[in-house]
């Protein structure tokens, strides 16, 4: 009989969709893997199984019983417990102290902290996941991320108290090495002969394919498939998260790709990157895919000069040695960050302002006094070019939509006429109508001979905009794959290549 | 409505004009006349040089607590030179280079350290105080030490005769406080090197994204602050004829308390110096109505503050209700 069967789950949050009817049925004593894309629908889930959010619809049974899930008391009292991927430590406090919290604590003369007795229950929750050596009172902020997440893992476990039955585990390996992997298995092994079940959301297939018993795949908040892990595989389980492959919502190419190398990166090397090797021809349009984090940002500030190299050569446009932020920009290159509000704009400042900051020299009058007209000249012709939509250009900048906002970042970007355009995200968080101006803004200037290094999490961006894809897994590059012909599915399954936990201690 | 918004826009503008008009009416016959509003002028011209400063770190969004320390030391500092027998220019260019390192000091705290401003210069603040007890023993240098050139600088001026006031001469001290004016306002409004002083307190991430050298340009706009700082003890020293190591302590707050009321002024709440020059014309006119009409000095603090406090909550309460 099942532990838990849920039936016909809809969220809406505002006009998105987020969950479209679907079901999940996990046995007792299983391991069962959820898994799909960014956007299926998974976290949702896990929020509504936790009691945060409230679903529009929803049948529910545990134990064949329907139940209601009214808030996180009712999650707890039905026996499910949750290990979150973010970390949620108090630096400062101990160990012990953060196992504790939201917990009742052992106690002398009902007021005071009974410390030995906190110290011991954290060192038995600890040792019991192989990790007994972490000392309950060191400060937590000490520890590495792994060691944290282990301490929060144990934390999770040691709250059960009497009638867990399912633990819910989102991402716990994210911040894992192979080895601390290894140990958290071993628990969910034990876990399981106990008799309690696990979901567990991973997109790290290897693992899926390692541990878990069943899989169920979500694809834009629908349920797709549910398969025992030994009758599936990796390529299957892909297809099921992809769907189909699209590629027709994107401008073609219509100028071919130029002979000169515009930039050229000679096995670089830093704190995340590893092995970093490409030349890059004018026009020409290369992605950067991968997991996420596996330091697809790192990749476009490093071009931008920023951190440190260990190893390794850059030279753009036969200007070699780019070691300050501000000379990428006078040598032709432009960036567009990732979060354009905490990284790109100045909120309240008027779109001029925005637009002309890195131009500011090329625009004054002997390098020193600012020359309004021309900047205000400027930005009208470049506003032109992103096709913003604005109240005047000396409207603050807030005051203007998620997609105007970004259209404001690439006006700045493609303000000084760029050789090579960096562009981390630029579709990030912008409605269908920019993207496609987004779009074809990229393939414009492509056109014109501006060279475009872009990262996207979305595969049908890369496959449709890029000429080539720069595959990282963890930092390093793997390989470099031409999009002729390449599916979405086909590239994924690339991003999963050797990306095994144990990986990121390399 | 309409007027509502006049007054949410220009509601310091309009408190300014009213303090005016209260002590013209109080006051009808020694308020508006020109011999007391160039005193005025003279009287704020120290707090008018140290606030114009500040408003180039306020505007990255950063402030410095050791201006008043620093005006008192530079101020100990031509007067020690001039005890021992310097000539005025090799003491005035010793009080000036005092202050452009010790503005430089705080900025490669802030900006290459990265110790927060506040803890910085309240750092700095306690040091340059100590500095300036020991360069001068603890004494109030004055009398012959201080040359008659130095000194007689506070006393004259540019004679108001051709514009037909008989006996009067437009202060030198208020005619630097209207340079320092008009070179702050110059760099930060019309050039490039201002427009990435706002860009900074706009948003210092993005900036550095931009190419923008937020290092550098903080630790020189902090270098510039501290000039002022020196500029302002210089002239005070200048005035009184004498210099002590606690002389400048009170301009600090006075100057912040003038950005803050001038920042009220600007719709995003932004520092620009022709407004912070309304704050300090607030503060210097309420010092100067208050004491003729013998109201006692504390009660006068009561009043400053309180007005201080009344016109940036006002404006904070506009912005939320907006």
């Amino acid at each position: 009989m099942s532990l838990l069967a849920i039936d016909n789950v809809s969220k809406t949050y505002g006009r998105t969709r987020a969950l479209k009817g679907a079901s999940l049925t996990v046995a007792r004593g299983e391991v069962h893997a959820l898994m799909g894309e960014n956007g299926a629908g998974k976290s949702t889930l896990i929020k509504i199984l936790a009691g945060v959010v409230a679903p529009d619809t929803m049948e529910m049974t545990v134990d064949g019983r329907p139940v209601a899930l009214r808030g996180a008391q009712d999650a707890f009292d039905l026996g499910f417990r949750f290990i979150h991927q973010e970390l949620n430590v108090v630096a400062h406090l101990s160990v012990a102290e953060n196992m504790a919290m939201g917990k009742p604590c052992p106690r002398r003369f009902g007021v005071a902290v009974d410390w030995p007795a906190l110290n011991a229950q954290a060192h038995a929750a600890l040792d019991r996941l192989g990790v007994g050596h972490i000392d309950p009172r060191t400060k937590i902020g000490r520890l590495s991320a792994g060691d944290q997440m282990l301490v929060s893992i144990a934390g999770a476990l040691s709250a059960t108290g009497e009638g867990a039955r399912l633990f819910v585990m989102d991402e716990p390996t994210a911040s894992l090495t192979g080895d601390e992997c290894d140990k958290l298995f071993a628990v969910i092994e034990t876990l399981k002969s106990e008799g309690a079940s696990v979901l567990y959301v991973s997109h790290r297939m290897n693992e899926v394919m390692a541990i878990c018993d069943t899989v169920t795949v979500y694809r834009d908040g629908r349920h797709v498939a549910t398969k025992p892990v030994s009758e599936t595989g990796k390529d299957q389980i892909i297809r099921f998260m992809t769907g189909r492959d699209v590629a027709d919502a994107f401008p073609p190419r219509t100028t071919p790709v130029g002979e000169r190398v515009v930039c050229r990166v000679d096995d670089v090397s830093t704190e995340v990157l590893c092995g970093i090797d490409f030349a890059l021809r004018e026009g020409e349009i290369l992605g950067i895919g991968g997991l996420a984090n596996a330091g697809q940002s790192e990749l476009l500030q490093m071009l931008l000069g920023l951190g440190t190299r260990r190893s390794g050569r850059v030279e753009i446009a036969s200007a070699p040695g780019l070691a300050d932020p501000s000379d990428p920009w006078t040598h032709g290159v432009a960036y567009v960050p990732r979060e354009r509000r905490r990284e790109g704009l100045m909120l309240a400042r008027p779109i001029t302002d925005n637009v002309v900051l890195p131009h500011l020299t090329a625009l004054s009058r002997a390098g020193t006094i600012a020359h309004r007209r021309r900047e205000r000249a400027l930005t009208a012709e470049m506003g032109g070019v992103v096709r913003l939509k604005s109240d005047g250009l000396a409207q603050p900048v807030y005051q203007l939509s998620g997609g105007n906002q970004q259209k404001v970042v690439f006006a700045r970007a493609v303000g000084a006429a760029p050789r090579l355009l960096l562009l981390d995200e630029p579709t990030r968080g912008v409605d269908v109508g920019a993207k496609f101006d987004i779009y074809t803004l990229i393939r414009e200037l492509s056109g014109q001979g501006c060279s475009v290094v872009l990262t996207s999490s979305e595969l049908t961006e890369l496959i449709g905009l890029c000429d080539r894809i720069l595959i990282l897994l963890d930092g390093r590059q793997s390989e470099i794959v031409a999009t002729d012909g390449l599916t979405s599915a086909d590239l994924l399954g690339r991003f999963y290549d050797e990306a095994h936990g144990g990986h990121a201690a390399a | 409505m309409a007027v509502i918004t006049l007054f949410r826009r220009y509601g310091t503008l309009i408190g300014f004009f009213a303090i005016i008009g209260f002590f013209a009416w109080q006051l009808p016959d020694t308020f508006v006349t020109p011999r007391n509003l160039i005193n005025v002028s003279q009287q704020i011209s120290m707090l008018a040089v140290v606030a114009f400063t500040m408003t180039i770190v306020m505007v990255m969004g950063d402030f410095d607590l050791s201006v008043g320390s620093m005006a008192s030391l530079a101020g100990v500092v031509a007067a020690v030179l001039f005890a021992q027998g310097f000539p005025v220019w090799a003491g005035v260019a010793a009080a000036l280079a005092v202050g452009l390192v010790g503005g430089l000091a705080n900025g490669f705290l802030v900006s290459i350290i990265g110790i927060l401003p506040f803890v910085a210069t309240l750092g700095t603040l306690t040091i340059l105080s100590g500095v300036a007890f020991v360069v001068s023993d603890g004494r109030t240098i004055f009398g012959r030490d201080i040359p008659s050139a130095f000194s007689g600088f506070a006393r004259s001026g540019i004679s108001l005769e051709p514009v037909g006031l008989a006996g009067l001469s437009l202060p030198w001290l208020t005619v630097i406080a209207l340079i320092v004016l008009f070179i702050v306002w110059f760099v930060l409004e019309q050039t490039i090197y201002g427009r990435r002083l706002y860009a900074i307190g706009g948003n210092r991430e993005a900036a550095k994204l931009a190419g923008v050298k937020v290092k550098r340009l903080r630790m020189s706009a902090f270098a510039l602050t501290g000039l002022g700082a020196a500029i302002a003890g210089l002239m005070y020293a200048s005035r009184v004829a004498s210099a002590n190591p606690t002389q400048g302590s009170g301009l600090m707050l006075d100057a912040i308390a003038a950005v803050f009321v001038g920042m009220t002024m600007s719709e995003e709440g932004e520092p620009r110096v022709l407004a912070t020059l309304v704050g300090v014309l607030i503060l210097g006119i309420l010092d100067n109505g208050l004491t003729q009409m013998a109201v006692d000095s504390y009660v006068r603090e009561i009043l400053v503050g309180g007005i201080v406090v009344a016109a940036v909550a006002f404006s904070s309460l506009s912005k939320q209700t907006r």
